[in-house]
């Protein structure tokens, strides 16, 4: 009997090759991409043709969210127009954006603590802390302290209910206050002062023509109209943007950005 | 490849080393790269927000001589609305788009309704086979002289005879030419329009170069208009609006003039 030979054959696959296309696909990724910021609601821009781009630095962001599409929700719209502030200092070390969000806490705190004398809020050390890694808030002032001594995963459940009274910064009674500010005016507020302040300290001793040149929070607001950048969705009925849009006016922050997504037009021939 | 080859010479030689093929074994680390590619792509963007610039002017009330008043032949008024379908906006079944309506009048209202044109209904349309469409042709056709010098300058620029940067300096001067008749644009959006219906209608400005464009609440007179129009139509315009103002209406500042400048 003749016995058939089988021969051996090594089941070894190299792997070296498929290794170098992974290591380059991940370098790509890795140097492309920005990280998706953790947002409490996702909203869907409308488009435009518009081709300036969403600065990287010194932008305030205002997310307005919308109505709930889940159908979940015996009334969908109660989600709707909470609003949430979301802080991005610069690449500077000293104004980066742990930095920047805790001047404007400090600031915000003492004016919010102003206005309300009897209803004084405190923040401790730890709490401060907690709020310079926090990408974006939205809880009223008074409910700041009790939000921030959360830890992170029951922050984000927090706000992930958009039905809770206590999510959203109050943006409502816009008139006849008396001159005090809401929430979201305290805030702006906020903004403008450091915004102001850090100018006036790069500023100092620079010639009028240096000065021009200045890139910070401060000019990307007044001058340039980007330090504000607007978030809604494309659904979100205009009475509630123009709520956002009055505030802004009232604050005399006049000129702001709306975000929105790339559309492409076919081009007419004429 | 992943092998160091040892084997040197050919001849055994006694005594020599025994030669062992160094094999590394990759797999586990191509696992690992996947996984670290698979976390990149989920948790990454990869598109940047496009933003719109808007100024608006202040919400305090305005003097009425201190206000700019628009030349009656170049006003043109947009009163924007959105068509819902119960208490979501209504989609076209064949584009996939939310309705949006746009009811507009040239110069001042005509509450006497005199001639047939007081108000016309149009909508976004765009641009059809490269004609421009619906609420642009006529915005386009307001806006002729700034954009026949616009399209010249676009074709310079293609023709790479100037840079991007002096195209949009020279398009930005030539939008706000005043020798030039520039049409100034009135944007009302009704309680019930969507935000996109506003960005939509803001687009078309800057798609045809609309230097001098407003946005201001609804007064009386174009609801006068609406019911006029809708009666005379038989459509359905003036409905309850889907969500109650959260506050007291903003003031509807007449002409209070806004621009983009």
């Amino acid at each position: 009997m003749g016995k058939v030979k089988i021969k051996k054959k090594s089941t070894l696959i190299d792997m070296t090759a498929m290794s170098d296309v992974t290591v380059l696909l991940l370098t790509f990724f890795m140097l492309t991409s920005t990280f998706l910021q953790k947002e409490p609601t996702i909203v869907y821009t409308p488009s435009s043709v518009s081709e300036e781009k969403v600065p990287m630095n010194n932008l305030v962001t205002v997310l307005v969210s919308c109505a709930d599409k889940s159908d979940k929700l015996e009334d969908p719209t109660v989600t709707e127009g909470k609003i949430f502030i979301s802080f991005t200092g610069d690449a500077d070390s000293t104004l980066s954006s742990e930095n920047i969000r805790g001047m404007m806490l400090d600031e915000a705190v003492a004016i919010y603590n102003e206005q309300h004398k009897n209803n004084r809020i405190a923040l401790n050390d730890q709490q401060k802390a907690e709020f310079r890694t926090t990408n974006m808030i939205g809880v009223p002032f008074a409910a700041l302290p009790q939000v921030l001594s959360m830890s992170v995963s029951e922050r984000d459940k927090f706000l992930g209910d958009l039905t809770n009274p206590m999510v959203g910064i109050p943006i409502d009674d816009n008139k006849n206050r008396e001159g005090r500010l809401n929430d979201f005016q305290v805030w702006l507020k906020a903004i403008y002062n450091v915004a102001q302040r850090i100018n006036n300290e790069q500023a100092e001793g620079l010639s009028a023509e240096e000065r021009g040149t200045l890139s910070n929070l401060y000019t990307a607001l007044m001058r340039k109209g980007q330090g504000v950048a607007i978030k809604a969705d494309k659904d979100t009925p205009f009475t509630t943007v123009q709520q956002v849009f009055d505030n802004l006016q009232t604050m005399k922050l006049n000129k702001f950005s709306l975000m929105t997504a790339l559309k492409s037009e076919n081009e007419p021939t004429q | 490849m992943a092998q160091i080859d040892t084997s040197g010479g050919g001849k055994k030689k006694k005594g020599a080393q025994k030669k062992i093929a160094i094999h590394v074994d990759f797999t586990p680390m191509v696992d690992m790269n996947m996984l670290l590619i698979t976390f990149f792509m989920l948790c990454t963007t990869m598109i940047k927000s496009q933003t719109l610039q808007i100024v608006l002017p202040t919400n305090e009330d305005v003097k009425k001589e201190n206000q700019n008043q628009a030349k009656q032949s170049e006003a043109i008024t947009l009163i924007l609305d959105t068509e819902y379908n119960g208490a979501t906006p209504a989609v076209d079944e064949e584009t996939g788009k939310t309705i949006h309506n746009i009811y507009y009048y040239e110069g001042i209202a005509d509450t006497t309704f005199s001639t047939p044109k007081y108000l016309q209904k149009e909508q976004f349309v765009g641009n059809v086979n490269h004609e421009a469409q619906g609420i642009r042709k006529i915005l386009l056709n307001k806006n002729q002289q700034v954009m026949e010098e616009y399209n010249k300058l676009k074709e310079q620029w293609k023709n790479k005879e100037i840079t991007k940067e002096e195209f949009q300096q020279k398009a930005k001067a030539n939008a706000s030419d005043s020798l030039k008749t520039r049409p100034v644009v009135v944007i009302k959006p009704g309680p019930n329009t969507t935000y996109e219906g506003l960005i939509n209608a803001i687009d078309e400005m800057n798609i045809n170069q609309i230097s001098r464009y407003s946005i201001e609440l609804p007064t009386h007179t174009d609801s006068v208009l609406l019911r006029h129009f809708e009666q005379e139509k038989g459509l359905n315009i003036i409905r309850p609006t889907i969500r109650a103002a959260k506050t007291a209406a903003a003031p509807a500042g007449d002409e209070a003039s806004a621009s983009n400048q």
